[in-house]
């Protein structure tokens, strides 16, 4: 067993450092709202700063502009911008969508849109739910029909995080209606702004515009442009999705340690009734079990890193992880609320906000949490199923729903 | 970074598993713990037999000379079958506290016997204010002189041969070494729920000579801070252990046990409930493997320890809960398994400081100011 980071970890760790005090995080102009996952606001000149630090790609085989540097150092850059509130938003879903194009996209994709990822100038929405497909992913309508060397796509796609500000779309559709019902679905990366794609805001209960739904009246993407096998895409997204868990979640440590941090400063400069907040024992109690829940979490991240980097089966952990994520974000910004008592919901820029007031934020983002990327109860049912073999839920006949 | 035991811990874990398996079922678990005496002699000799005992203690004095994080292997697998011995109180605490502070003749006089298993030890520390803060230790005595008083939830002191005692010198903390057959040293049983043999132990005008002193005088707080760090940690050990059973009993019943015509675990209730015990056990583990490493590499450990110790006292206890609510009215029964790892869990949680005692340590880490 070994806890600690490796020379060569720690010494990244402390060049990212140096990069966040030569570049303050807060002077990068913010494109888009920081929806409480950790990975800060939405910011594309940060991106383009982590991109000239060839960050972006450190990772990738030299064949395509990496450095093939160890898996482990997207972990340590993750937490240090998480640690210092980065705007990263974005950067989750890059590397995951290089890692795609990398690994099954066609010779146009990665000669297009490598190098741009590389620079942090192409970031990606994803174009999963639909209104009628949440959970049920399978029942979605969206359809890609061949003609010729293109596809056209027709449907309609809902809850697209930051599509607005995007380059590209990661459209799941239907390619075949012959197939079984895991059968027959397809990628496409599919650019902003091409012809037929109507992409609409849709305002979240924070009063800013987080996520989008997307209009698709008969778009034509070229063949070349299908990320991954054919009429196999749903397996292809089944496999993507541990990896999404974990990359979309593993900064949600650090960035609750941050949080963490001001409301240990908070209730230690605090006064209620002329004693401060912080020899208060309910708030003493609760702040050190957010912390053992926080320090918990963290392991439990590192572990699935672990085993991702050894290039171990997965089954249940990075579901598990997840929901623990959500769970403790969900807590921690109930607890900060609690903490602030009349302050706490006071937006950022309020006269008299407290902490900036994110954690009013906070608490209302977190709320999505358990809902976006797989609710809480498939998750559940996916760590008992797939992790523990209990018998899945019977499925009810689609006849019999009606 | 890397979680996984090593090839030889692994051998320790399943030779562990293998013989907890063939000679530690729940009916001598059950038997036991209903039984006053409940003390196994053929099982602690066959456990001395594989090393286990000597497993703090360096090869030069009859020991296997294992690290803590082995100690903790151990000890996790002990927990899975609520295994009754004298282990953690003996060859963990005791133990800590001989290697640390024990003169060159002490050490050769009990070291070699504790890892034979020819010799049990245990740890007077708790007073009427049932806390392990050492803040807690009241008891005076003067050395040479007379000890007078009493002290509680003193673990298997009916079948230990050496009792260390905590007591105060003014503001400091000294430990005395005593033989249990001393005149004027008595034990009572607590009877408690677990079947975890603890007493009252009580102290008439006991003689203290000065080379009963373990450690020097007024020397002690470090060192049982230390050993109780030890003691928190196997602890916590047996907690994941017992809580990792009851996952695998669990959701082999969820598996097994039909009701409306197919198995229960089946129903997303109880499917989400497993689930859940996963967690509580993953993370439990998580923070004690990093604690016990944290200990091991003689880094600063007291935030980590505290940290582990209060998780799990709350997680793997609402496992042994859950555990119960999955099983159902067969769980309720004495000759079902799972009250005796969830009395375990209970007990465990308690001893060497509960859950309230470890936050108040993480809170002090975190920066809260007192």
């Amino acid at each position: 067993m070994d806890f600690d980071f490796t020379d060569g970890e720690r010494a990244f760790a402390e060049e990212v450092r140096g990069f966040l005090h030569a570049n303050p995080p807060e002077t990068f102009a913010v494109d888009g709202m920081d929806a409480g996952y950790g990975s800060g606001a939405n910011s594309r000149a940060f991106l383009r700063a982590l991109g000239a630090q060839g960050w972006l790609s450190m990772c990738w085989p030299k064949t395509h502009g990496g450095r093939e540097a160890p898996m482990f150092m997207k972990l340590v850059l993750m937490e240090e911008l998480a640690l210092a509130g980065a705007p990263f938003g974005p950067l989750a879903g890059v590397w995951q969508t290089a890692d795609a194009i990398i690994d099954f996209g066609t010779e146009r994709l990665r000669r297009e849109l490598l190098p741009a990822i590389a620079r942090g100038e192409a970031t990606f929405w994803q174009g999963y739910s639909e209104p009628d497909a949440g959970s049920d992913l399978l029942a979605l309508k969206t359809e890609a029909r061949r003609d010729g060397e293109h596809y056209v796509i027709r449907g309609h796609k809902i809850w697209s995080s930051h599509a607005g500000i995007a380059t590209h779309g990661l459209v799941f559709a239907r390619t075949s209606r012959e197939a079984r019902r895991s059968r027959g679905f397809s990628m496409f990366v599919v650019a902003n702004g091409t012809p037929g794609m109507d992409i609409r805001p849709i305002r979240s209960l924070t009063g800013e515009v987080y996520h989008h739904e997307v209009f698709l009246d008969e778009v034509r993407v070229s063949a070349e442009l299908m990320l991954g096998p054919e009429g196999d895409g749903f397996q292809a997204l089944l496999n993507g999705l541990d990896a999404d868990r974990f990359w979309g979640r593993f900064y949600k440590a650090p960035a609750l340690e941050r949080v963490l941090r001001q409301l240990v400063s908070y209730a230690n400069t605090t006064e209620v009734r002329g004693v401060p907040l912080a020899r208060d024992p309910g708030v003493r109690r609760r702040l050190a079990a957010i912390a053992a829940d926080i320090a918990a979490l963290r392991l439990i991240f590192y572990r699935a890193g672990c085993l991702i980097r050894d290039g171990a089966p997965l089954t249940y952990e990075t579901a598990m992880a997840k929901v623990y994520a959500d769970e403790t974000g969900q807590k921690l910004a109930r607890l900060g609320m609690d903490l602030l008592g009349v302050w706490g919901p006071l937006r950022e820029g309020s006269r008299w906000a407290k902490l900036g007031g994110q954690i009013s934020h906070l608490y209302l983002t977190t709320l999505g949490h358990t809902i976006a990327g797989g609710t809480a109860e498939i998750l559940r049912s996916s760590v008992a199923v797939r992790g523990l073999g209990l018998p899945a839920e019977p499925k009810v006949a689609v006849e019999s729903r009606r | 970074m890397d979680f996984r035991p090593s090839p030889a811990q692994q051998i320790l874990i399943s030779t562990a598993r293998a013989f907890l398996r063939q000679h530690c079922s729940p009916e001598l678990v059950q038997r036991l713990a209903l039984d006053a005496h409940g003390f196994d002699e053929t099982l602690w000799r066959r456990m001395a037999e594989l090393g286990w005992p000597g497993l703090l203690i360096p090869l030069e004095l009859g020991g296997s000379e294992g690290s803590l994080l082995d100690v903790i292997l151990l000890t996790e697998e002990m927990g899975r079958v609520a295994l009754p011995a004298p282990f953690v109180p003996s060859a963990v605490v005791a133990t800590s506290l001989v290697l640390a502070a024990g003169s060159p003749a002490q050490q050769k006089r009990l070291l070699p016997a504790l890892a034979a298993g020819e010799r049990v030890a245990t740890l007077a520390l708790v007073e009427e204010t049932g806390s392990f803060d050492l803040d807690g230790v009241t008891l005076e005595c003067a050395v040479p002189g007379r000890l007078t008083g009493r002290k509680l939830f003193v673990r298997d002191a009916h079948i230990a041969d050496d009792l260390i005692v905590a007591v105060r010198v003014g503001a400091d903390l000294s430990l005395i070494l005593l033989p249990t057959d001393q005149p004027g040293i008595a034990w009572l049983p607590l009877d408690t729920i677990s079947g975890e043999k603890v007493f009252e132990v009580t102290f008439e005008g006991v003689d203290v000579r000065p080379e009963d002193l373990l450690g020097c005088a007024g020397g002690a707080a470090d060192i049982l801070a230390s050993a109780l760090r030890a003691g928190a940690l196997a602890r916590t050990a047996e907690m994941v252990g017992g809580a990792q059973r009851i996952v695998e009993l669990a959701v082999e019943h969820a598996k097994t046990r039909v009701q409306g015509g197919r198995p229960i675990g089946g129903y997303q209730a109880i499917q989400h409930a497993c689930a859940d015990l996963v967690r509580d056990v993953d993370a439990s583990r998580a923070l004690l493997y990093a604690a016990a490493w944290r200990v091991c590499e003689g880094r600063p450990a007291e935030a980590d320890v505290a940290l582990a110790k209060a998780y799990a006292g709350e997680a793997c206890l609402t496992a042994a809960r859950r555990g119960h609510q999955i099983f159902g009215a067969i769980s309720y029964c004495e000759e079902h398994p799972l009250h005796l790892v969830h009395k375990r869990i209970q007990a465990a949680g308690l001893e060497f400081g509960d859950s309230s005692h470890h936050l108040e340590t993480v809170a002090r880490a975190i920066g809260l100011a007192s």
